[in-house]
């Protein structure tokens, strides 16, 4: 094996497994701070990339369409929070049905705005080269973001006092409710910051994922599997599942066939939960 | 009259609704009748979810998964087959329902016995229908004169062919959906059949309290795979129907969209119901074929997606559900009952009886040892290498300050915790690595701290089906439960839903499911909380009678009840053995009133 395919191929799964772990960031936190699978996830971050790509289409530069992805979606978000997932706390699967129905009229939405194919927008053409291959720095760009995201997310969640309230009301719900947290404005802006986290993932993979109505079909799947595997600690356990997982798969796909790939991560994480039923973090002793 | 039918409306319903499908057949529209066939299979698809999720309790999103795989494989089967022999449907429809039931059993062996939560099951189960349509997209095989063409589908399908030989036709669509009503009929009614039985009793048990029906000593897991495996072989014949109505099958049978159909059916005609999802199949194909567009139409994914945000927030139990609880309204309550009671009291002449007999059916008492027993969760270790030996004689108490570990050393003993450590042993038997269930029917039986009983079934049939743990005959359990029911004196209760029986009548009637098993070794856990003062002396009365016959460790705070108890009290403290002895010396030993009271230097 040559130091430089194996190089190639370390950093381009790193970087797979980083886009995996943006995209899939919202979910866990919408799961662990609320509880809530959002099966809509995906479709959130497809309207993500289409803000950001009708915001480009109007000459906003890239960099501001970004921003305006994630108000958008975060918007969409706590509406459909007011609107849908606070009558339906405490049951789990009645909101995953829920959010199944929401994706589906996103998606059949996005259709009917958009066509099922738009034009992507070109991604910078920056290659770096290793030996005889050659990476695009875009998609490594991912690995830098991912890295700061969860960074973000942890401090949003730790140091400030939204986020206390937001780990006080899934952990105690009653107590703080007792002590006057009101916790379902705390829920709506979790599970808009959920969506917005989606929003952000389709905006800044837009020059690498182009935006389809189905395409968040592929991140979404690959995301709930990857928190619920990960469990309760939602986001060191994310970040762990996600780096085994998308990085593994990625690996494997380019000794093989993406198909082969794809059967990896599904198997391993059959795996996983076969190990670990209740999640890898199930026993962890942290709480995020 | 009105009680009765309503009972068996899911028996008369049915039946009036296939007849009338059969009578209007001749003379449907061909192309109405060829649409309509296909929410018939749906519908039948619809059922084999609602086996799993309405009456077992998981929302399985593989059952598109079992519903293709056994629709490929009995494609496959029949274009070999039906052009020599003719007869498509002998082929495919055993050849599918085995199959589909083979993919399930071996979906929910690894579900059940690894022991997942709810949602990684559902997750799980969502893996299987989407790996089934990554692969299948470029999966290319060639079996016989059948060619499986990844994306391309497999197409050449026969139709509906009776007949034997070559010369046997294809159905034309009328008579082809009389056939397809008969069939689901068959396997709704065969449904319906398994449910009432007594299988389909401990898969409601297992739904309501899973805990609970492995302490009654039921094989939970094996029940649980063999379900999933029924309703994998109702998806496989519904796939093979579908095969031989299309004629042409692809990927997209695996689907999102197909996945999200079948929930859909099931909420819409009512969660549980058996019925509902071929009135919801009917509901939603109708609609979708009157506003145009058929089922595969433009739009229709929108409304359905609407239609199910809908259902879940404003119609949880569907159509068949909301008639149902209308239809309760105008009879009487059976819960009424409920407030018709006096104080428990126990017949001691019964309760000997049935502990002799108990005896003689299950042998003598048999002893519970720990050995070095040893239980952590992280830092904490609730059960810290405790020994101890329980005879049949006289009762055992534990006692001990709150968090001393004595429920945790119960479970320890019933195989809910598992010990990193020591030995258990029940009699001769080693049972430290014994599943729950091997545990019950070697001979214990316990009553957890919350009273757990089978809120949604009444008080006789709670007793009737830890009887038949242990029976395993209807006709004995009808006749020990008759008898448990009397020794309580909950005669006059015996129709009401044990959900709206008092915390104190709950705990009695957790009790004498214990008592149903008849058991060599209890393990009582906080049996007096909630009781009056009455009902704990008839308990104490109870718990001594239990004693002459069996082994019986009390876990209890009341220090009154244990006192009359009479018996060899054992003091936990933070996870070990602290003292022992009988109450008179326990109330006059120092230490143990220290950690009591909280002073000194033992705590």
């Amino acid at each position: 094996m040559e130091p430089d395919f194996l190089a190639t191929v370390l950093l381009s799964s790193l970087s797979s497994a980083s886009i995996l772990l943006i995209a899939t960031l919202g979910l866990a936190v919408v799961y662990g701070l609320m509880g809530v699978i959002n099966l809509a996830h995906g479709e959130f971050l497809m309207v993500g990339a289409y803000s950001a790509l009708t915001a480009t289409q109007i000459g906003l530069p890239f960099l501001l369409a970004i921003p305006f992805a994630v108000f958008m979606t975060m918007l969409i978000g706590a509406v459909v929070e007011l609107l849908i997932i606070r009558r339906l706390y405490g049951r789990i699967f009645d909101t995953m049905l829920a959010t199944w129905g929401l994706g589906m009229v996103f998606n059949q939405t996005a259709v009917l705005l958009f066509g099922t194919v738009s034009p992507g927008i070109g991604m910078p053409q920056w290659n770096f080269r290793i030996g005889d291959f050659s990476l695009a720095v875009y998609p490594l760009t991912m690995i830098v973001v991912a890295a700061l995201l969860l960074a973000f997310v942890y401090v949003l969640m730790t140091k400030t006092v939204y986020g206390m309230k937001a780990r006080a009301s899934i952990q105690e719900p009653q107590m703080a409710q007792a002590i006057g947290i009101d916790s379902a404005r705390v829920n709506t802006l979790t599970f808009a910051i959920g969506c917005g986290l989606a929003g952000f993932a389709g905006a800044i993979l837009l020059p690498i994922i182009p935006a389809t109505p189905s395409m968040g079909l592929f991140f979404a799947v690959k995301g709930f599997l990857t928190v619920v595997v990960a469990g309760p600690v939602a986001l060191t356990g994310t970040a762990l599942t996600a780096l085994g997982l998308g990085g593994g798969a990625s690996v494997t796909a380019s000794f093989m066939t993406s198909v082969i790939g794809d059967v990896f991560f599904f198997f391993v994480t059959a795996l996983l939960l076969w190990l670990y039923p209740l999640g890898i973090s199930s026993k962890w002793r942290r709480k995020l | 009259m009105f009680e009765k039918l309503y009972k068996s409306s899911g028996l008369i319903f049915p039946a009036l609704a296939t007849i009338a499908a059969l009578a209007v057949s001749g003379s449907l529209d061909a192309y109405l009748a060829f649409v309509a066939t296909s929410w018939i299979i749906f519908g039948l698809l619809g059922l084999s979810l609602d086996v799993i999720w309405g009456r077992g309790g998981l929302l399985s999103l593989a059952q598109t998964a079992f519903y293709g795989l056994g629709g490929y494989f009995g494609a496959v089967v029949a274009i070999n087959m039906a052009p020599t022999y003719g007869m498509s449907l002998v082929w495919a429809l055993p050849c599918s329902a085995l199959f589909g039931a083979l993919i399930a059993a071996a979906l929910g062996y690894v579900i059940f016995y690894a022991r997942m939560g709810a949602l990684q099951s559902t997750i799980l189960s969502y893996t299987l229908t989407l790996l089934l349509w990554s692969v299948t997209q470029t999966f290319k095989l060639d079996v016989g004169a059948a060619t499986i063409g990844g994306d391309n589908g497999l197409s050449g399908i026969p139709g509906f062919v009776l007949g034997f030989g070559e010369e046997a036709k294809k159905l034309k669509p009328n008579a082809a959906f009389a056939l397809v009503v008969c069939i689901s009929a068959a396997v709704y009614f065969v449904t319906y059949w398994l449910m009432r039985s007594n299988f389909g009793k401990i898969v409601d048990c297992i739904r309501i309290d899973i805990q609970k029906t492995e302490l009654l000593g039921y094989d939970i897991r094996k029940v649980q795979v063999l379900n999933f495996a029924y309703s994998g072989a109702v998806a496989g014949i519904a796939g093979a129907l579908f095969a031989l109505w299309a004629n042409y099958l692809n990927p997209s049978i695996f689907s999102v969209q197909e996945a999200l159909l079948v929930p859909i059916y099931v909420l819409v005609g009512g969660l549980g119901t058996l019925a509902g999802p071929f009135l919801g199949a009917l509901i939603i194909g109708g609609l979708s074929f009157w506003l145009g567009g058929g089922a595969a139409g433009g739009q229709t994914t929108l409304i359905l997606g609407t239609v199910l945000i809908l259902l879940v927030l404003f119609l949880q139990n569907g159509v068949l559900g909301a008639l149902g609880s209308l239809w309760r309204r105008f009879m009487p309550d059976p819960n009424n009952a409920a407030r018709l009671t006096g104080a428990v009291q126990i017949d001691t002449e019964v309760l000997e009886d049935i502990l002799v007999e108990a005896e003689k059916t299950a042998g003598p008492a048999k002893n519970l040892s720990t050995d070095e027993a040893f239980k952590r969760f992280g830092g904490v270790i609730p059960v810290n290498k405790v020994s101890r030996d329980f005879t049949p004689g006289e009762p055992h108490s534990l006692i001990g300050p709150n968090g001393a570990g004595k429920s945790s050393f119960l479970k320890t003993c019933v195989g809910l915790y598992r010990p990193e450590g020591g030995t258990i042993s029940l009699g001769d038997e080693d049972i430290t690595k014994a599943p729950v269930f091997a545990r019950v029917r070697s001979g214990m039986g316990m009553k957890n701290q919350k009273p757990q009983v089978f809120g949604e079934k009444t008080v006789r049939e709670n007793l009737w089906i830890a009887a038949y743990a242990r029976t395993k005959d209807s006709a004995k359990s009808d006749a020990i439960s008759a008898q448990i029911l009397g020794m309580l004196g909950l005669g006059a209760q015996s129709g009401v839903q044990a959900s709206a029986l008092s915390h104190g009548q709950q705990q009695w009637l957790d009790i004498g499911m214990v008592l149903c098993l008849a058991p060599r070794v209890v393990l009582l856990d906080e049996p007096a909380a909630g009781m009056t003062n009455e009902e704990t002396r008839e308990l104490s009365v109870l718990v001594r009678t239990l004693a002459k016959h069996t082994t019986v460790v009390v876990v209890e705070h009341d220090m009154e009840f244990v006192r009359t108890l009479e018996g060899h009290v054992t003091v936990l403290h933070q996870g070990k053995l602290f003292a022992e002895g009988d109450i008179k010396t326990l109330r006059a030993n120092d230490a143990v009133l220290d950690i009591y009271l909280g002073r000194g230097e033992h705590v």
